[in-house]
């Protein structure tokens, strides 16, 4: 098991830092970096490109790898890998890297980890070793051994002269407690806030695909909770939920007691410092007694999932012709108490298409009600009601927005199109994504959140948001 | 003062002879080493460019001295870039290391053997070793750790002096460390050094697993990665320990981390090989559905593996997923290789029970934009007809709907799939043949060609104007390519047995044989010609039972991979080995092989399967073999894998120095136990493509390329009933 670098490349695919390859040769990055540049440039779409590819030996001494990458923003992380390696290792890894970058740059850009290659350096260093196995990568633990810029910048204005004496026999900042000093490796030791808080963000995001008919093919809710933890010393929470049979197939962060969990459904934690992901879970509105090795519960015909109503209608009439077709696509909200914002519709024209010519406008129903939470002033007369088009002619995609979708109000957009060829073949989906403020699927309801503290006593401040996004492919 | 965030500008090239006199101007008047620093910053920084900065060897060298943290781990960098070229000054450096090794901060003694350890050079592994003892048994956690990564690195530089130096020994006490983090990293190093080829064997005995298994809820990530890996290496002895070791693990298939995730279902796999419980397999199945479906959420290229590693599972333990289905519906914006691989894994779950929702899906991809996913859709229709009968009816309307679209190269994909279709269910769906003549002209590919070819020869009795369209294809016969030709070679053969006495027909296969015989460059062809020719000239009857003979129905039950060869791919799940779907060793140099090991804990079933394996020596020089997936290839050629040898040796493994080079046969009398529940294994499973150096170039079969379900004929794998894969 072993990864063997990290390289970061920038938009024009050149090399911008790279952790040192040491048990293998230079030509090694270059051959890694080449292979991905060539996948990329003989590609379609960059997505196209098979996220671990193949790199060929340049020579016989040296045996085949892999190169593993992933895009973000306007770079590119590869993990080469040679030796029978866990693929997801790499990724896994890439991630945790690049969520460090973010935590210590706050934004990861070429300029930002130019800005700042030295701590790129050492978080090379002191996270993956040249035998590619990752070493530390909690955060809580990293801030001890390579201080992020922002506090060395504070450090270095404010102790002066005496940062020289004592950076050497310990650390200006942790010099008090040494690093990994502490028995958990996710928190540190001797946090201190003055205003103690903890906030829980519970995200949904819906998938779905809807058929012709209307029906929901296939849908599958994920949730996960976010948390922010700003507590001093070292704080016990228990989490519970009113209605924990909503939440199927939970991946927990390692600071929860799985046994506990298991047992009586309570998230008992020690919370990192800072932000972290507590849980990942997938909504179930069809739950069902998980079954025990000592009652064989009868298999299940058909999917145990059963389906979620989606938030919208869609009905659209699409004419093709030759050369060319119409459409009239009608959009209804399904809620009644709820607003959907940000909606996206892509509909694929295919290939040649052009010549579009659309009308956005608002129908009826809905009234001029709008979620009596959102404070947004919406003008409901027609068409400039907000809602717009556009066309992407290189993807041959149209793309309809609409900021705010009122309960039960319905949107329309009617058009045409001409393509260069004869027969059109537009893709039969329309993509829509969409969020929901201060609402979650699963209705999941925080019952209590207890924090206790040993040696000191507090009362910090929680709070609990959710919010819902979704995807929903609706085929026609 | 240099300020960290604003270190662009040290990204320009700088000559070395400026930085030279830079670094000896900092020696003086250097208030708080401002300028040493500012100087190291344009040196790290020209490295990071690509400039050969190691003329400054022996300058860069002097500032170890300075009491400054960040200025040592620039020297450091400096030092792991360039030591190993500069084995004739290295030995400047050795004092300073020597005295950092002992320094009161742990993080610099940890930095100093680290380093170390980068700088395979005798000197430098010399003055490692004694203190690398040290750290070994540091009182700081941090410096353990890391020490034991260390002793991997040695190894790699002088595999017998670590030996000699008893560093193999200090490791395995390490597992037994108080910290967790040390633990893993022990494991990381041992495991590291077990997979060299020449290293020292690693392997697990109960006490020691459990042991590693406490040190799991404490552990980062990746050291519960390292030692989830870890439990492969332990061969259970008993049912029981290998049931117990499954039930402490099975907690973390609710890990947030992917990969724990997936090795945690690695070693699952594993250790069902060992379990007798049936309830508790099946338990365990259940179990590592849903955290599969969740990695699904993640980015495509999580997906991907995970996709990849669904689809060995399910052929391995078909009730893990089996009412999931719909989870791997393609959306329309998924990358093509998302798409191929759910494609498959859609296939390959389907039932009776569903086979309506996945024909439906199915219907749906044939209508999309992407060609070459609307081909794989319309043949996956077409194997869901052979695999699945109830859904048979269905399909065939389906793929007539489609032929109805008269677009070319979906018509081209249906006629392939029909022509097998009709070999599974003979006398059922012949009806539809008109439907297909009508489309005679929008074939233009070999391959559909030589289907349509086939099934006007095949049906020619039932087929009025047989002999008029076997005439106008025949037309262009000298420029059709050879697969064409020899299809209507027979079918015009076929033809004259069922028509001898019409004119035409005798007139067609006096023409195409003459060709065959006189003017076909291709050998095969000329000597299938003559072959049919002396047939009929003999004796017409005899020949056309031959030609006619009854043919045996096909299944694509049979397309699944070989038991034992999943078996050993699965020890590699979520590996390179588990994304190409072959054993590493094939196509990694070094890769160590794994394979089951025998032990009395050992299930019969599994057993039965059980491929040896070969520590295989690969050639230094030259092509690298590369094993295809199993089910393309025919049965026996040579094969990298041994077959199994006639068991007749009766191995006690657990008095035997367990060598992964051993071959372990199973017994005579557990085979024969369990003849009749596994008589499909008898075959050598995995068998020899010649040299294909990238394992890619097969990926497409790999995907369901139809070759890799080529229907087989049912008769010699019939009893493939998912029950007898839960053992």
């Amino acid at each position: 098991m072993a990864l063997d670098g990290i390289i970061i490349l920038d938009h024009y695919g050149r090399p911008i830092i790279q952790s040192g390859f040491r048990s293998s040769t230079t030509a090694y990055s270059l051959l890694h970096i080449d292979a991905v540049n060539n996948a990329l440039q003989k590609a379609e779409r960059s997505a196209d490109v098979d996220s671990v590819i193949y790199v060929p030996p340049s020579n016989t001494a040296n045996g085949s790898s892999a190169c593993c990458h992933v895009e973000v923003g306007d770079l590119r992380f590869l993990c080469p890998v040679s030796g029978d390696v866990d693929p997801l290792l790499a990724f896994a890894f890439l991630q945790t890297f690049i969520d460090i970058l973010r935590e210590y740059l706050g934004t990861v850009s070429a300029a930002t980890l130019r800005d700042n290659f030295d701590i790129v350096y050492q978080l090379f260093e002191e996270t993956l070793d040249s035998g590619g196995h990752p070493l530390t990568t909690y955060s809580n633990a990293l801030r001890d051994i390579v201080i992020p810029p922002s506090l060395l910048n504070k450090l270095l204005s404010v102790t002066g002269t005496n940062f020289n004496s004592t950076i050497n026999s310990g650390f200006g900042a942790g010099a008090a407690v040494g690093p990994f000093s502490s028995p958990l490796p996710w928190r540190k030791t001797g946090v201190r806030y003055n205003n103690n808080e903890i906030y829980f963000d519970i995200i949904e995001q819906l998938k779905a695909i809807v058929n012709k008919n209307g029906t929901v093919v296939s849908s599958h809710v994920h949730g996960k909770i976010e948390a922010n933890a700003k507590l001093s010393g070292t704080p016990d929470c228990s989490l519970n939920f009113t209605n924990p049979q909503v939440l199927d197939d939970c991946a927990l962060h390692p600071c929860v007691r799985l046994h506990r969990w298991n047992r009586d459904k309570m998230l008992s934690f020690v919370p990192p410092d800072g932000r972290f992901t507590l849980m990942d879970y997938t909504f179930s509105s069809n739950p069902l007694t998980s079954p025990t090795p000592t009652q064989q519960s009868l298999p299940s015909v058909m999917s145990s999932r059963s389906n979620l109503a989606i938030p919208f209608m869609i009905k659209a009439i699409v004419k093709l012709e030759d050369s060319g077709g119409s459409f009239d696509v009608t959009l209804t909200s399904r809620y009644s108490t709820h607003a959907l914002e940000n909606i996206v519709a892509d509909i694929n024209l295919g290939a040649g298409a052009g010549g579009i010519r659309c009308n956005v406008s608002r129908g009826s129903g809905g009234g001029g009600f709008i979620n009596a939470g959102g404070s947004r002033n919406l003008d409901t007369s027609g068409a400039s009601s907000g809602a717009s088009w556009s066309f992407d002619a290189q993807r041959t995609v149209l793309r309809w927005e609409i900021p705010i979708v009122s309960p039960s109000s319905s949107w329309s957009l009617h058009g045409s199109f001409s393509t260069g060829t004869r027969a059109p073949r537009p893709s039969h989906a329309i993509r829509v994504r969409f969020d929901i403020s201060s609402h979650t699927y699963s209705a999941l309801k925080v019952g209590q959140l207890k924090v206790t503290n040993a040696k000191e006593n507090y009362k910090p401040y929680k709070g609990v948001r959710g919010r819902s996004s979704g995807e929903v492919e609706w085929r026609w | 003062m240099s300020q960290p965030g604003q270190d662009a500008k040290f990204f320009q090239r700088g000559k070395i002879e400026e930085f030279r006199a830079e670094l000896l101007a900092a020696e003086t008047k250097d208030k708080k080493f401002v300028k040493r620093k500012t100087v190291l910053k344009k040196i790290v920084a020209n490295i990071t460019m690509g400039m050969d900065m190691s003329p400054l060897f022996p300058d860069v060298v002097q500032c170890l001295g300075t009491p400054l943290l960040e200025i040592k781990k620039m020297v450091y960098l400096f030092l792991v870039s360039y030591g190993r070229s500069k084995p004739d000054q290295i030995h400047l450096v050795i004092p300073n290391f020597l005295q950092d090794c002992n320094d009161r901060n742990p993080l610099i003694r940890a930095l100093a053997i680290r380093t170390m350890s980068y700088i395979p050079i005798p000197v430098v592994t010399e003055a490692l070793s004694d203190n690398l003892r040290h750290a070994l048994k540091d009182r700081d956690p941090y410096v353990r750790k890391t020490a034991a990564i260390c002793v991997a690195k040695l190894y790699s530089a002088d595999p017998r002096k670590a030996e000699r130096g008893g560093f193999v020994e200090l490791l395995r006490d390490l597992m037994l460390d108080s910290n967790a983090t040390v633990v893993a990293n022990a494991v990381a190093a041992l495991s590291e050094i077990g997979d060299r080829q020449d290293g020292v064997i690693f392997k697990l005995n109960l006490a020691t697993a459990n042991k590693l298994l406490a040190a799991i809820p404490e552990s980062s990530e990746w050291g519960q990665i390292y030692i989830l890996d870890s439990l492969l290496r332990y061969v259970p002895e008993r049912h029981t320990d290998a049931e117990m070791m499954a039930e402490r693990i099975i907690v973390q298939l609710q890990h947030g981390n992917s990969a724990v995730i997936l090795t945690t279902i690695k070693a699952l796999l594993y250790l069902m090989n060992y379990m007798e419980n049936r309830q508790l397999i099946d338990y365990i199945c259940k179990k590592m559905g849903p955290p599969l479906v969740t990695l699904l959420s993640s980015g495509p290229e999580v997906q991907y593996v995970a996709l990849r590693n669904i689809l060995l599972i399910i052929q391995r333990r078909p009730t893990v997923l089996k009412n999931d289905v719909r989870i791997f519906f393609c959306k329309y914006n998924d990358p093509i290789y998302i798409k191929l691989a759910k494609l498959e894994i859609m296939y390959r779950l389907a039932r009776a029970e569903n086979a309506k929702e996945v024909l439906a899906e199915l219907q749906e991809y044939a209508s999309e934009v992407d060609l070459d996913f609307v081909r794989k859709a319309v043949r996956s229709i077409g194997r869901l007809a052979i695999k699945v009968e109830a859904a048979a009816d269905d399909c065939i309307q389906a793929l007539l709907d489609l032929i109805e679209t008269k677009v070319t190269y979906v018509v081209q994909e249906a006629v392939i799939v029909i022509k097998d279709i009709f070999r599974r269910y003979p006398g059922k769906y012949e009806g539809i043949i008109p439907n297909l003549c009508e489309n005679l002209d929008a074939l233009d590919e070999p391959e559909a060609k030589a289907s349509m070819v086939w099934i006007l020869g095949q049906y020619a009795n039932i087929i009025d104007n047989a002999d008029e369209l076997l005439d106008d294809l025949c037309y262009t016969f000298l420029e059709e390519s050879t697969e064409v030709q020899l299809a209507l070679l027979t079918a015009v053969v076929k033809l004259f047995v069922y028509k001898s006495k019409v004119d035409k027909a005798k007139e067609l296969v006096h023409k195409v044989l003459k060709w065959t015989t006189e003017e076909a460059d291709n050998p095969d062809l000329r000597d299938r010609g003559f072959m049919y020719w002396r047939m009929l000239a003999i004796n017409p009857t005899v020949a056309g039972e031959i030609v006619l003979s009854e043919k045996p129905p096909i299944t694509t039950d049979s397309d699944r991979m070989d038991r034992g060869a999943l078996d050993q791919l699965l020890l590699h799940t979520g590996t390179l080995g588990s994304i190409y779907h072959k054993n590493p060793e094939t196509f990694i140099r070094n890769a160590a092989g794994k394979a089951l090991k025998d032990s009395p804990a050992l299930n019969a079933h599994s057993r039965a399967v059980l491929i040896p394996l070969a520590r295989t020596q690969l050639p230094s020089m030259g092509p690298i073999v590369v094993a295809g997936p199993g089910p393309t290839e025919p049965q026996a050629q040579s094969s990298p894998v041994a077959p199994l040898p006639p068991a007749k040796t009766d191995v006690d493994t657990s008095a035997l120095p367990t060598q992964s080079s051993q071959l372990i046969s199973p017994t005579q009398d557990d085979v024969a136990n369990d003849q009749d529940e596994t008589e499909e294994d008898d075959e050598p499973p995995h068998s020899t493509q010649a040299s294909k150096l990238d394992p890619y170039s097969n990926l497409d079969n790999a995907f369901g390329g139809y070759l890799a379900d080529e229907p087989r004929p049912m008769a010699s794998r019939q009893h493939d009933d998912d029950d007898d894969l839960l053992f």
